[in-house]
């Protein structure tokens, strides 16, 4: 994968992100890549859902596992040449299950000072099986997406929708 | 529902082999005892305590002890070990060790920094004394043998780290619920047909969701990892509660159930093993919306308890951080990897934004 493959995944994870951030969801994307092309994309969707755990790299989960099922390929064999790029570091409950999914490499952009997967709690101390992880790709880009978010500054929502989604 | 006296276990003959629901059976059995449940608090409550070495200077003259302190609290204030009094009888502590290198340089130390205390002493010596200030009253008495120190006792933590914390009506409605989760695995092995269940039960779990305040179950769940990875129960059963609020993802075809969280094929098993149980309904959806409005924000199991036949997994135990539930009991220990007491416990990580209790020793 080149480095400027690299980076494109990371803008599109980007891209979700914002796009998170215009639903009022935290402002989370994250794309799966196989063999350098993207097999899956998605962003949080926790408000939507009502479902806490619907955090961007578990909805890439789910469709990549629908996908193997329907075109029955062995997901474990799969998942093993996966490599992620999501926008913030997975949080514990990500981490855990991309572990156990024994993905190849996860690339992310800043790091979860509340709930991350290494920086809170080294998930990878409960897996033999660990992912190669790489940090601080557009850190910046996906920091600067979640600051707006928490201070409820997003300049493309209504006013009242921002308050709604910061209840 | 009457409780019969503790059932002791069976023991394997070499010939006897049981089978996965004679095992559940046994279980159900030993849920139902009478004893006390225990909640699983974080390493310091049973460890013993920590200790850090420190100075301590024997004061001459019982006359100097006031200027002493005085003096070493204006000079050497002792931060990190405010619990603890500066003096006990004659010995009062100077500084920890680790402030310099050099043991034999104590006498320069307080000549250099409190000069007026310079022949107040008779002789020094190392101590070692709790790091923590105590919190529960045995932690207190432990401490006061070693050095004087201040307590403020926490009737709440007192309960919590003793043998009564649950009274005898909740303890019952526990254990029933415990039972409610073996029933419930029980029937999916077997309609299923999961004949590898052994006393460890690897590989399968069940978990449901009660309302405390309805007495409801609101939600549950089988597990289903071994067709998708990421559908352990824990992971379902929160799926299952945001269904109860018009979300959820997974299975979402319409359910014709009047109680949305709860799968349809257990149901009529779960009301003939146990008649008086609620479930949420519908209905009952004012009392959500509340619920929703209020300062708790859109985290669906605030103020839910889980129950749960295995401890969760660290994705599992995450998640319920995630989802904000209240309390978390769970039967059997998992050594590979729970994230609760066995591996790691989470709900004692003091940086997470939540932390929930957890309970087990229903055995
Ligand atoms: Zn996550
Ligand atoms: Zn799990």
């Amino acid at each position: 994968m080149s480095n400027s493959d690299i980076n494109n995944f990371m803008k599109r994870a980007l891209e979700l992100a914002s796009e998170a951030l215009a639903a009022q969801e935290v402002p989370v994307g994250c794309v799966f890549t196989y063999e350098g092309t993207i097999v899956a994309e998605s962003r949080n969707s926790v408000n939507i859902t009502h479902n806490p755990t619907r955090h961007a790299e578990i909805n890439c989960i789910d469709f990549l596992l629908d996908y193997c099922r329907n075109n029955n390929i062995n997901y474990e064999h799969y998942f093993k040449d996966i490599v992620v790029f999501v926008t913030v570091e997975p949080c514990i409950m990500c981490a855990a299950a991309l572990n156990n999914l024994k993905v190849k490499e996860v690339v992310y952009g800043c790091a979860n000072d509340r709930f991350g997967g290494k920086t809170v709690l080294n998930v990878s101390d409960f897996y033999k099986h660990n992912y190669i992880l790489r940090g601080h790709l557009l850190a910046n880009e996906a920091m600067a997406l979640l600051k707006q978010f928490y201070k409820g500054t997003n300049p493309n929502a209504p006013e009242s929708k921002v308050k709604k989604a910061k209840q | 529902m009457e409780i019969g006296p503790p059932v002791k276990k069976l023991k394997h003959s070499g010939s006897y082999c049981e089978t996965s629901t004679d095992i559940f059976d046994r279980y159900i059995q030993l849920i139902d005892n009478k004893k006390n449940l225990k909640a699983v608090l974080s390493d310091e409550f049973d460890s013993p305590l920590k200790l850090v070495k420190v100075f301590v200077g024997h004061i001459k003259d019982v006359k100097n002890i006031s200027k002493t302190i005085l003096a070493l609290n204006q000079k050497i204030p002792l931060k990190e070990l405010q619990h603890l009094k500066r003096v006990r009888r004659q010995d009062v502590i100077l500084c920890p060790t680790n402030f310099f290198n050099d043991t034999s340089s104590i006498q320069d130390f307080i000549e250099c920094y409190v000069p007026e205390l310079k022949h107040v002493f008779e002789y020094f010596k190392q101590v070692e004394v709790p790091l923590n200030p105590p919190k529960i009253d045995r932690h207190f008495q432990e401490t006061k043998r070693i050095w004087s120190c201040n307590f403020h006792p926490n009737k709440y933590l007192e309960k919590l780290t003793g043998d009564e914390f649950f009274p005898p009506y909740d303890l019952k409605n526990h254990r029933l619920f415990m039972k409610v989760v073996f029933e419930v695995a029980k029937f999916y092995s077997i309609k299923y047909n999961i004949d590898s269940i052994d006393s460890t039960f690897k590989n399968i779990n069940a978990t449901i969701v009660v309302d405390p305040n309805l007495q409801t179950i609101v939600a549950l769940s089988f597990d289903n990892r071994q067709a998708h990875p990421v559908q352990h129960s824990a992971m379902l059963a929160i799926d299952n509660v945001a269904k109860t609020q018009d979300g959820g993802v997974w299975n979402s075809k319409e359910n014709n159930n009047e109680y949305v969280g709860v799968p349809e094929d257990v149901l009529p098993y779960l009301k003939e093993k146990f008649p008086s149980l609620k479930y949420y309904q519908k209905e009952y959806k004012n009392v959500l919306e509340d619920k929703i409005k209020s300062k708790e924000g859109p985290y669906l199991c605030t103020g839910y308890y889980i129950y749960m036949l295995r401890e969760p997994c660290v994705m599992c135990s995450m998640a319920l951080v995630h989802s904000r539930v209240q309390r978390v009991f769970f039967c059997i220990g998992n050594d590979e990897c729970g994230a609760l007491k066995s591996k790691t416990k989470l709900q004692t990580i003091a940086s997470l934004n939540h932390h929930f209790e957890v309970f087990t020793d229903f055995l």
